[in-house]
Formats: structure tokens, sequence, C-alpha cells
């Protein structure tokens, strides 16, 4: 028993890992997908942004961070960490995803708001940042909760680069302990409470941005 | 006050509006009458500029207001922040703590005194729709276009959205009401226009026919 504790206590050092890199990738995501959404209004970035959009959706993820990891100090001449080219790597593949999570978000918004704003004599600008955006955040916010926890599991990647995160440390210690069915299983504990975490966390938000509550 | 030429609008193949001329005089209400897919909509889109017109004029004096036929109220926003927002972003603290008494005032004229902190989700139909005029007249337009207002309505409070307009007219504010309902236009409006096809088929004011809306249902 002893022996599983210091194992859970050990794997959970690679808490620290996985954590920034979800939080990395998810800014990067955020802000990167943001970028492309509103560049996707433009008629001549459209075709650019869907090729890009269409190579980070079509090919796996691992090869894109083995790209980022691998051959970008060939190309550019500077070796990155394992951190910020999973960040890196992450954070951009996201970036597709979190876009078209926007752009739908953006469209379900019925054209009556825009016309009722204008109507109003509310500027563009404020129009956007106050009655559209709003509503927008609103509507996508279980897409966005799903992209990460997807990211979270996604991380896990990392370890084949030879990130030392929850997964990677599991790998450890299950070799040096000839088994390997009781520290997966505490990483699988990690990621699962991990996940729940972040679902009560939307939840809590759902409920507090609920238009019916007075 | 407000002065249509020759207005025409294509969407594609179809003319949807078929040089339409007509005027209002202000703190008139004019009635447009028609089928639906007459032409309405699209004719009051025109006057606030949401649609361009193909050809044609429009001359319009003054700030217009859109209440549309779903009301669009901000569902992220109570009612009093509906209504205080626009004109807020032009004020600044005590013209606020102002457009905020005339805000309540208004809800209150308008029987909803107690829906000021209410979000429009848990609005009846009739209430959203009251919601929605005061919010134009926050920012004091002087033409308000009013699509379909008594869609979805009971008769009870189709005879309330008659006073309330009425009370409306008498602040001095022109309006455009666009709907199918005969009997509702023939008893509010000075002038009704009735629409087919995007043309201008017979103008009558009520107050001289005995029947305005059987006479109009000929014309149909
Ligand atoms: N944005 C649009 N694109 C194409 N056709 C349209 C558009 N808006 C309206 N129409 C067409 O114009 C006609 C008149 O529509 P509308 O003005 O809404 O009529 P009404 O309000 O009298 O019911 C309809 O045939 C409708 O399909
Ligand atoms: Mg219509």
């Amino acid at each position: 028993m002893s022996n599983f504790f210091s194992s859970f206590l050990l794997i959970g050092t690679g808490l620290a890992l996985t954590l920034k890199l979800l939080f990395g990738c998810f800014i990067i995501g955020l802000s990167l997908g943001t970028l492309l959404a509103i560049l996707k209004f433009c008629k001549i970035c459209v075709h650019v942004i869907d090729l890009f959009v269409s190579f980070l959706r079509g090919t796996p993820l691992l090869l894109q961070l083995s790209l980022i990891y691998f051959s970008v100090p060939g190309i550019f001449g500077v070796q990155l960490s394992v951190l910020s080219a999973g960040i890196i790597a992450f954070g951009i593949n996201s970036s597709a995803y979190i876009a078209e999570i926007l752009r739908a978000g953006i469209e379900s918004i019925p054209n009556g708001q825009f016309e009722a704003a204008i109507s109003l004599g509310i500027p563009k600008n404020r129009m956007w940042r106050d009655i559209i955006m709003p509503q927008v955040v609103k509507n996508i916010l279980p897409a966005l909760i799903n992209e990460i926890v997807d990211l979270l599991k996604e991380t896990a990647l990392i370890a084949t680069i030879g990130g030392m995160d929850i997964m990677r440390y599991s790998q450890i210690v299950g070799a040096a302990q000839f088994n390997y069915f009781a520290p997966l299983c505490i990483a699988a504990i990690y990621y699962y409470v991990l996940v729940s975490l972040i679902t009560w966390i939307s939840r809590l938000i759902e409920r507090r941005t609920s238009y019916v509550k007075a | 006050m407000l002065k249509l030429k020759e207005v025409s609008k294509v969407f594609g193949e179809v003319v949807v509006l078929d040089h339409v001329s007509l005027s209002v005089a202000k703190s008139g209400i004019l009635g447009l009458a028609g089928a639906s897919g007459s032409g309405k909509s699209t004719l009051l889109r025109c006057v606030q500029g949401f649609e361009k017109p193909d050809s044609g004029e429009i001359e319009c004096n003054g700030r217009v207001c859109f209440i549309f036929q779903d009301f669009q109220l901000f569902p992220h926003m109570n009612v009093l922040q509906n209504l205080v927002y626009a004109p807020d972003l032009k004020a600044d603290g005590s013209a606020r703590q102002k457009n905020e008494e005339k805000a309540l005032a208004l809800l209150k004229s308008l029987g909803l005194g107690d829906k000021a902190n209410s979000f429009p989700a848990l609005l009846s139909g009739g209430q959203k729709q009251r919601a929605a005029l005061a919010r134009s007249l926050m920012i004091d337009p002087d033409i308000i276009l009013c699509d379909e207002p008594t869609s979805g309505l009971d008769v009870m409070s189709i005879a309330d959205v008659i006073s309330l307009l009425r009370e409306v007219r008498s602040r001095g504010v022109t309006m455009v009401i666009a709907s199918h309902d005969l009997g509702f236009l023939t008893e509010i409006s000075e002038k009704v226009i009735l629409l087919k096809n995007g043309r201008i088929v017979v103008e009558i004011d009520p107050k001289q026919h005995d029947d305005p809306s059987k006479l109009l249902t000929q014309y149909y």
C-alpha cells in the first residue's frame, strides 16, 4: 500500500508539466483561433486559412509535434525545449478547432441581433463587444470546454518526445516495478479527476451565465 | 416626414418591390397591408437601410428605429439594461441616471414596472413587444417601423397594442406598421396601403369607409 502511495506521489510530479502544457496551449489556441476566425471574414485570407486548417485536422497530432520538436532546430537553428515545442504544437493544432467553434458560434447569432444593434445606433465595436460576443461565448462554452478536455488528453503525447508528464512518469514507474498496471491506473485517475474538475467548473459557469436567472 | 419615390428591390429573379411611392406625414400612422410575401418587411427594411433599393429614392427626416417581428431583445441583458444600453453609450454619470429614470418611468407606463430586472426569456409575447417598443422609444426616434406587431398575440393583447401605438403617436412619433391583420391596421392607421407582389394596389383612408377591412379584402 505504501508502495502504491509513493507511486501515486511520484507520478503526481508529472502534473506540473501536464498543467503547464494545458494552460499554455489553450492560451495559444484561443488567441490564434480568434485571429483565424476574424481573418476568415477577409475574402483573400479564407483560402490560405482553409488550407492551413485542413492540414492541422488532416494529419496526426503526433506528426505535428515531431515536426516542430525535431525539424525546427534544423531549419531555424533554435533548439526548442520539450515544453515550448508541446505548447506550440498543441496550441497551433487546437487553434484550428477553436477557430471553427468561434465561427460557428458567431454564425449562430441571429442576423436580427446585429440589425437591432444597428437600428439603435450602437457603433460596430461596441456591438461586437457588448451585444454579440457575450452571446457567442455563452453559446460556445460547452464546445470550448470539450476542446480543453481533448487538449488535456492530447498532452499525453508529450511523453513521446521525452516530456516528464503524468503519462511519462507512469511509464517510468511501471518499468522500474516490472508492472505497468498500477502506475497506469494511477495516471488514469489523475486524468479522470482533472477532466471531472474541468467539467464541474464549466457547469458552474454555465449556471452563472444562464439568461433565465432573474 | 418620410417619402418613397419609385422604390424597387429585386432579390435574384423576384421583383419584391415594384416602383413603390408613398409618403407619411409627421405623427401619422401608415398601415402596410398585404398577404405574406407581398413585400411589406422588405419595404420597412429598405427604409431602415438594412436593404439597399435597386432604384428609386427614400427621403427620410429624422431618426428611424425598427421594431422586429420577433423583437430581438438582447437575451443576455435584463429589460432595464436593454433599454438603457444604447442611450448610455452617449451619456456620462448624471445623464445615465436620467436615462435610468426615463427607462423606469417608460416601463411603468407600459405596465412593465415589475419586469425591469427580468431577462427577456421570462417575458410573454406581449411583454416582449412592449419592452421592444420601450427600447426604441429610449433613443427618441422620429420614425418607428413596426413589423407585424400583432403576430402571435391574443385578442386582448392586440387591443393593448392598439392603445399603446396610439399613445406613441401622441408623443409625435411617426409610424409605419406592416401587418397582414386588416382589422388591426384599419383601426390604427390614418392611411392603409395594400401591397400585392411588391406593387401598391390600393390606398385608403379607413375613416372614409364603413367596412375598410372588407373593402381591402376585395383587392387581396
Ligand atoms: N434576403 C432575401 N433574399 C431573397 N429573397 C428575399 C429576401 N428577403 C425577402 N425575400 C423575398 O421577398 C418576398 C417578400 O418578402 P417580405 O418582404 O418578407 O414579405 P412580407 O413581409 O410581406 O411577408 C418574398 O417572396 C421573400 O421570399
Ligand atoms: Mg414580413
